[in-house]
């Protein structure tokens, strides 16, 4: 089992020079991920989000605040993270097995070892039969469950994911959305992931952060009130879509007026629920 | 009417031109002649420079081009007729008619083999048996200069692996024996040894023609060339040896018809002078005062084949004889 | 698809074009009727081939050009990668030593094999070293343009798996530009061939180039000549074909 570990940020900025402008990226950035849980960070693109998981991986280091992962701040290349980038990065000249192993062989460990931890990884996201196949002979959705098995090799403390699942198609993403649950049931990793889609962030999370557009600053941090373990059924309850409303209010900048809307509208809702109409049912013609 | 006229004209041109090559006019035109000399301008060509300069080969009906490039393939482009009249020296002609390219020898220039090996005059080495065990520099494993070591050693019962050879690909072996950096070296007698004693080392000389009479550079012609142009090969012969003969007599005059023709060779008239003088030398043994200049010797050709029949790697059919190697009857 | 069928398919337009091409040569041979010494038919060219072979000819002289084209190839493909990569990951070494490599390679070799058999004698070290020389160009740029085109994305991977640079050269950077360097090396061994014959040609005791000069100028042996032509264009063909093998081994199965 992983030691569990919580992040906390700190005001963070960070802003990059490209043609001798300085562009700010990130503007005081400050949220806590509790150990053991599930976030997500949501935002338009611009947002920063994708540097937000690089200072908190230790890639880069942040201009202004300070980012600590249980107390301690993040070492260069910080090892108590596992990073899943958004394309699956193997090794094409690797196996599946040998390419999870990498990071173990980067750091010294013994063959037989390697090999029975990729191997035990791989049969965890049920890709036991495919050790020996080269990324070439895998689709899109294999590599990138390869590419967790690799993140989690060295047995992190956190598991960092940058829009993981942004290459596949609709369907095999809400399978992926399962399978992750499941696989955080089973490690009960710490789970930080960044995406675009606003069902991905709230079938998956206990909180949602969510960034403004550039400079990226955190609009609002929405919880998440669904129970766990999160099933199909969660996807059309009237919570997910109250949730979903109020991320999408804080995308657009329309929180007040959605306050004001949600007020009115919230008895015809339960109402709807209870007589088993479906979530995007809205009877003010809103939207959802 | 007018449309025919053009082809008529063009007709008629063309008729005019083919004749006139194919008819000898009244004054026929002289028998052009590519004559491949193997080397680089030198005064070892007096001969030739004289006849040109003096209109021999003019009054003999010949309009002659000299080719100075050291070209391997001389012999092969003698063959095929794309050069007529070449030098060549019978370590060359024995194997290439071996090799079935036509070619005949048909006048002895070097009765002499001008490859020899040179020796410090204070080394001790004055026979062949004495190189055994020591260095010796020549520019390669091949050519006349090959073989004549090869005969040389045989002498001796030895071969050249019992030498310590040195390989001088840029023909630097003479400079390597003054030097010091070989206590022999391969060269040509009429260069190498004459230089060498003008600068003031003085070497002895070791040579083949009391051992194996490898026969010396000569006229070489391929056998299509005997053919359709006889007559012009005989009177190049002719004039040629004219030349040598006047040369002989009067080496100074050889050396002022080469000077007209190459005349670099005028800014050090002494050395030119004492290398023509040993070339002269070459062009006279016993046997050309006997059968006169540019005379063949059968059984020194005879017993060269018998020679290089028997060398390794020789490649020498046994069917071959003399008959197929010279041709004398282009001598006056 | 078998893998009989498959050879056979592959090997079909090499045997119809060596067959077309012998049949042209001997064709001319046939109408113009030329002799052996001029232009020997291809039924020549084999016996006297086979006969170099069985006497032990060929074999003296190959030898000798074969070690010259080993050792030139392993020592100018050793530096050439090594060169290639510090000119890929330094652009300082790139503007301080791109200079003297283009102008070394824009240098005939035949101007220079003279001159480096002047300096270094008629031995096996001047042979190595042009051959050295031909055929570190192609490799150096291969190797250059491979590891510059190394996926970015792979090297951030490798920074965030704490990879040493020596990690990062070996793990990431050799094997990805794998491919690049290979095709470098293809071209490379054949100029080493090039390279070898060329420095005997500058002064030799043994080896095909020299071969080549004793069939023409002492023997007068044309065929022989031919025998030793097709020789070297077959030992040319052995190693591009060892490439090939060897990048099908280290690369074929993940492409």
């Amino acid at each position: 089992m992983v030691t569990l570990a919580s992040i906390r940020l700190d005001k963070v900025s960070r802003s990059f020079t490209v043609a001798g402008a300085t562009l700010p990226v990130l503007a005081a950035v400050s949220f806590d991920v509790p150990s053991g849980g599930v976030t997500a960070v949501l935002g338009p693109n611009g947002s920063g989000k994708s540097t937000l998981l690089r200072l908190i991986a230790g890639l880069i280091a942040p201009d202004d605040g300070a980012i600590t992962i249980d107390g301690v701040p993040v070492a260069d290349a910080d090892q108590r993270v596992g990073l899943v980038f958004q394309e699956p990065r193997l090794l094409p000249w690797r196996t599946a097995a040998d390419n999870v192993a990498f990071p173990l062989e980067l750091a010294g460990v013994g063959k037989l070892e390697r090999r029975e931890r990729a191997r035990a990884l791989l049969d965890l996201v049920g890709l036991a039969g495919f050790a020996r196949a080269y990324p070439h002979q895998l689709s899109g959705g294999m590599r990138q469950r390869v590419a967790i098995c690799r993140a989690l090799a060295r047995d992190p403390q956190i598991l960092l994911l940058d829009e993981p699942f942004s290459a596949l198609d609709a369907l095999t993403r809400e399978r992926f959305n399962a399978e992750l649950l499941e696989l955080w049931q089973r490690t009960g990793v710490t789970i930080l992931i960044v995406t675009h889609s606003i069902a991905e962030a709230i079938f998956l999370s206990d909180e949602v952060v969510v960034l403004t557009d550039r400079p990226g600053r955190v609009a609002a941090r929405v919880e998440v009130p669904l129970g766990r373990p999160r099933t199909a059924a969660a996807l059309d309850s009237a919570a997910f879509s109250r949730a979903a409303a109020t991320i999408r209010s804080h995308l657009s900048g329309r929180a007040d007026d959605l306050a004001a809307h949600e007020a009115a509208a919230a008895p015809i809702h339960d109402v709807l629920e209870r007589a088993g109409a479906p979530a995007w049912f809205d009877p003010f013609g809103g939207g959802v | 009417m007018f449309r025919l006229l053009r082809p008529l004209v063009v007709l008629s041109l063309l008729v005019g031109t083919v004749a006139c090559q194919a008819l000898p006019g009244p004054s026929a035109a002289p028998v052009r002649l590519t004559v491949g000399l193997g080397f680089l301008p030198s005064v070892q060509f007096a001969q030739f420079y004289r006849a040109q300069q003096q209109g021999y080969y003019r009054a003999a009906g010949l309009d002659v081009t000299f080719q100075h490039e050291i070209d391997p393939n001389l012999i092969t482009l003698l063959g095929q007729a794309a050069v007529d009249i070449g030098m060549a020296d019978g370590t060359s002609v024995i194997p290439a008619a071996g090799q079935g390219i036509p070619i005949r020898y048909i006048a002895t220039v070097y009765a002499r083999f001008p490859s020899i090996v040179m020796t410090a005059a204070d080394s001790g080495i004055s026979a062949p048996a004495d190189l055994g065990g020591r260095s010796l520099g020549i520019p390669g494993r091949f050519g006349s200069s090959w073989i004549m070591l090869q005969a040389l050693l045989a002498s001796a019962g030895l071969n050249p692996d019992d030498l310590d050879i040195r390989l001088y690909p840029d023909f630097g072996q003479a400079v390597g024996l003054q030097q010091g950096q070989v206590e022999a070296a391969t060269g040509f007698r009429n260069n190498e040894p004459v230089q060498l004693g003008l600068a003031g080392f003085d070497v002895t000389v070791l040579d083949v023609d009391a051992i194996t009479p490898l026969p010396g550079p000569g006229l070489t012609v391929g056998e299509s060339t005997l053919a359709s142009k006889r007559d012009a090969v005989r009177a190049f012969v002719a004039a040629t040896l004219r030349a040598m003969d006047e040369i002989s007599a009067d080496p100074e005059a050889g050396l002022e018809d080469a000077i007209a023709v190459v005349p670099e060779l005028g800014s050090d008239r002494a050395t030119q002078l004492a290398i023509l003088e040993a070339t002269i030398e070459m062009w006279r043994t016993p046997y050309t005062q006997a059968h006169g200049l540019g005379a063949i010797d059968r059984d020194a050709w005879s017993r060269s084949l018998e020679f290089m029949r028997g060398l390794p790697d020789s490649n020498i059919p046994s069917e071959l004889t003399v008959d197929r190697l010279v041709a004398e009857d282009l001598l006056p | 698809m078998t893998n009989l069928k498959r050879l056979t398919n592959a090997l079909l337009p090499i045997v119809a074009a060596a067959v077309v091409f012998l049949a042209g040569w001997k064709a001319l041979v046939v109408i113009a009727n030329y002799p052996d010494w001029f232009l020997p038919a291809p039924e020549v060219v084999a016996q006297r081939f086979a006969r170099a072979w069985l006497d032990g000819t060929m074999w003296r002289h190959a030898s000798a050009t074969l070690v010259e084209i080993g050792l030139g190839f392993v020592v100018g493909a050793g530096l050439a990668v090594g060169v290639g990569y510090l000119l890929a990951r330094s652009r300082l070494a790139e503007r301080l030593l791109s200079p003297y490599i283009v102008a070394a390679q824009a240098t005939p070799v035949l101007v220079l094999a003279p001159l480096l058999v002047f300096w270094l004698g008629t031995g096996l070290l001047p042979k190595v070293v042009i051959c050295a020389l031909i055929v570190f160009f192609p490799v150096a740029v291969a190797t250059m343009v491979g590891i510059r085109s190394v996926d970015a994305r792979l090297l951030e991977l490798g920074q965030a798996l704490r990879a040493t640079r020596s990690q990062v050269v070996r793990h990431l950077e050799l094997p990805a530009a794998l491919p690049q360097i290979l095709g470098g090396m293809r071209v490379g061994v054949t100029l080493a061939v090039i390279g070898a014959i060329v420095g005997e040609w500058a002064g030799a005791d043994r080896g095909l180039g020299v071969l080549i000069n004793l069939a023409r100028g002492s023997l007068f042996d044309i065929p022989l000549m031919f025998a030793t032509l097709a020789t070297i264009a077959g030992i040319a063909l052995l190693l591009y074909l060892v490439v090939v093998l060897v990048e099908r081994a280290l690369v074929g199965a993940w492409r």
